[in-house]
């Protein structure tokens, strides 16, 4: 039995603090030992829920019912009569097809399962070839029900760094919106958040085989370059690149060099869970480098950027900032 | 008997606070109850007296969130298994029949009693709850040990259950006296 003070700190942890999985699992446990325990716990957690103060937001919502109310309605009438006119249609085509095709296979394979990372924190998963695979914070990473050791296809939104257990057999697959990748033992590094204007992959180790979504155009990349499409302009790159900085995150670290403030604010919105807001154009101008380990709050970085740069912050709401741009007066 | 529009507006706002107790996401919740408005809308049953209705959307709102659990373990079914037990295993236990503040429309109280805190436990409510601040954060800010502001946490908390749970226990000794007077003048 662990004594009381350490369960009463790790039920503050469970509340409000980084809760690893272990300790998950350890509250969990002592929460099953008896009914005291949950009696104890969660009208403390009910305390803890309640004295938050979190806006009114059912006039919106309201509003946002009858919306929804109204386009329902007009949807399955519109869909009623579209149905009638192509009913038709439809039973014609299909009677010819299963002419055509009598042996149909139905596929039971579709269940897609997935990883997800919140905002602000980062993940590990071990898949089921060995493959470990590091997600960084906001990312998804998903797979068929039928992943194995010969299947090996993922999908990637995000960001995330693999380690591809060897196999040359059965390539390991990473589909993204822009490109797919496609290795047999290696380790790299993929970014492709849906909210920037890039997409971008690093190889650490090993040779991957790159190809861009909709072309026959294939790449391949050797450890230390850096292959990166722009989203819009659909131009790419293949660059020596920093590795460290690419995949700092991984270890809980946060290195930047030379990137832009826009880029840098995306960053560290994802990093940290807040919202960053700012207006000045001014801002644009400005790029960084630095370095920030994970024990640093958003506190502390902010300052920090307030000491190096024309800038200064306040708190707006809960987890939200706005950035001031103060240029320095001479005179 | 309420229309529609006076009930969404009572309600909403502490319904997406009890689904919050369970569901993280913050989206998915306001579907959650987005859904149980659209249950209530179609089924006609919030033309029922108050009292049913309020039963019936609580007990709708415990039930969309075991289902969304359920749903969660099935499709994520790795690590976060623990944290979802621990969640589930709240709703079970407000399923049993147990009541949180939020049903009991105390929210009025609870600030009351927080403000009454005395000031090293009202600090960290305060900073984490109203700010947002993490332990560690706070930690920094106060410049204390993590560990001091986990007790601080965990003590204020039990402070503010002593408090409410001694308020109620006053009601109910009120209630009793009345009674008892009611009785005596009967005889």
């Amino acid at each position: 039995m662990k004594d009381k003070e350490y369960i009463e700190n790790l039920i503050a942890r469970y509340l409000n603090g980084n809760c690893s999985h272990s300790e998950h699992q350890e509250l969990k446990i002592w929460m099953e030992e008896s009914a005291e325990h949950k009696k104890d716990f969660f009208p403390i957690k009910d305390f803890w829920d309640l004295s938050r103060t979190y806006p009114d937001k059912s006039e919106d919502q309201l509003t946002l019912f009858y919306k929804n109310q109204f386009e329902k309605t007009k949807k399955s009438k519109q869909l009623w009569i579209r149905y009638s006119t192509v009913a038709a249609a439809i039973l014609a085509v299909g009677l010819i097809i299963s002419t055509l095709l009598p042996f149909t296979e139905t596929s039971k394979a579709g269940q897609e399962l997935f990883f997800s990372v919140p905002l602000g924190s980062r993940s590990t998963a071990m898949l089921a070839d060995g493959t470990e695979v590091h997600l960084n914070s906001g990312s998804k990473l998903s797979y068929s029900s039928d992943f194995s050791s010969i299947n090996r296809v993922v999908y990637l939104t995000g960001e995330a760094f693999f380690q591809v257990k060897s196999d040359s057999e059965h390539p390991f697959i990473v589909k993204t919106a822009d490109f797919n990748v496609k290795v047999t033992g290696t380790q790299f590094n993929v970014c492709t958040y849906a909210e920037n204007n890039y997409s971008s992959t690093t190889l650490a180790e090993g040779k991957i085989e790159l190809q861009i979504d909709g072309s026959n155009q294939n790449f391949e990349i050797k450890p230390g370059e850096k292959f990166e499409l722009d989203r819009e302009t659909r131009k790419y790159s293949l660059d020596l690149a920093d590795i460290e900085s690419e995949i700092a995150w991984k270890d809980g670290e946060f290195i930047f060099r030379n990137i832009p403030f826009p880029e840098l604010v995306k960053k560290l919105e994802r990093w940290y869970d807040v919202r960053l807001n700012y207006t000045d154009e001014g801002l644009q101008r400005f790029s960084y480098t630095g370095r920030f380990k994970n024990q640093e709050t958003i506190w502390q970085v902010l300052d920090a950027l307030k000491l190096t740069s024309p800038i200064d912050y306040q708190k707006t709401t809960f987890r939200e900032f706005k950035l001031i741009y103060k240029p320095l007066k001479l005179n | 008997m309420p229309d529609f529009d006076s009930l969404f507006r009572k309600y909403q706002h502490r319904l997406l606070l009890y689904t919050l107790k369970f569901v993280e996401s913050e989206s998915d919740a306001l579907d959650i109850v987005q859904n149980i408005f659209v249950a209530v809308w179609e089924n006609g049953k919030y033309r029922q007296n108050e009292d049913l209705v309020q039963a019936y959307l609580f007990n709708a709102v415990k039930n969309s969130c075991l289902n969304y659990i359920k749903h969660q373990k099935v499709v994520r079914r790795f690590e976060h298994d623990a944290a979802l037990e621990i969640k589930e295993m709240e709703a079970l236990y407000y399923q049993s029949g147990e009541k949180s503040l939020i049903e009991k429309e105390n929210l009025k109280q609870i600030n009351d009693a927080i403000d009454s805190l005395s000031d090293i436990y009202r600090e960290v409510i305060l900073l984490s709850r109203l700010e947002g601040l993490k332990n560690h954060e706070i930690a920094q800010r106060l410049n204390i040990p993590v560990r001091t502001v986990e007790t601080r946490i965990f003590r204020a908390l039990s402070a503010l259950k002593e408090k409410m749970s001694q308020k109620s226990f006053l009601i109910l000794l009120c209630m009793n006296l009345l009674n008892a007077e009611v009785d005596f003048r009967k005889k």
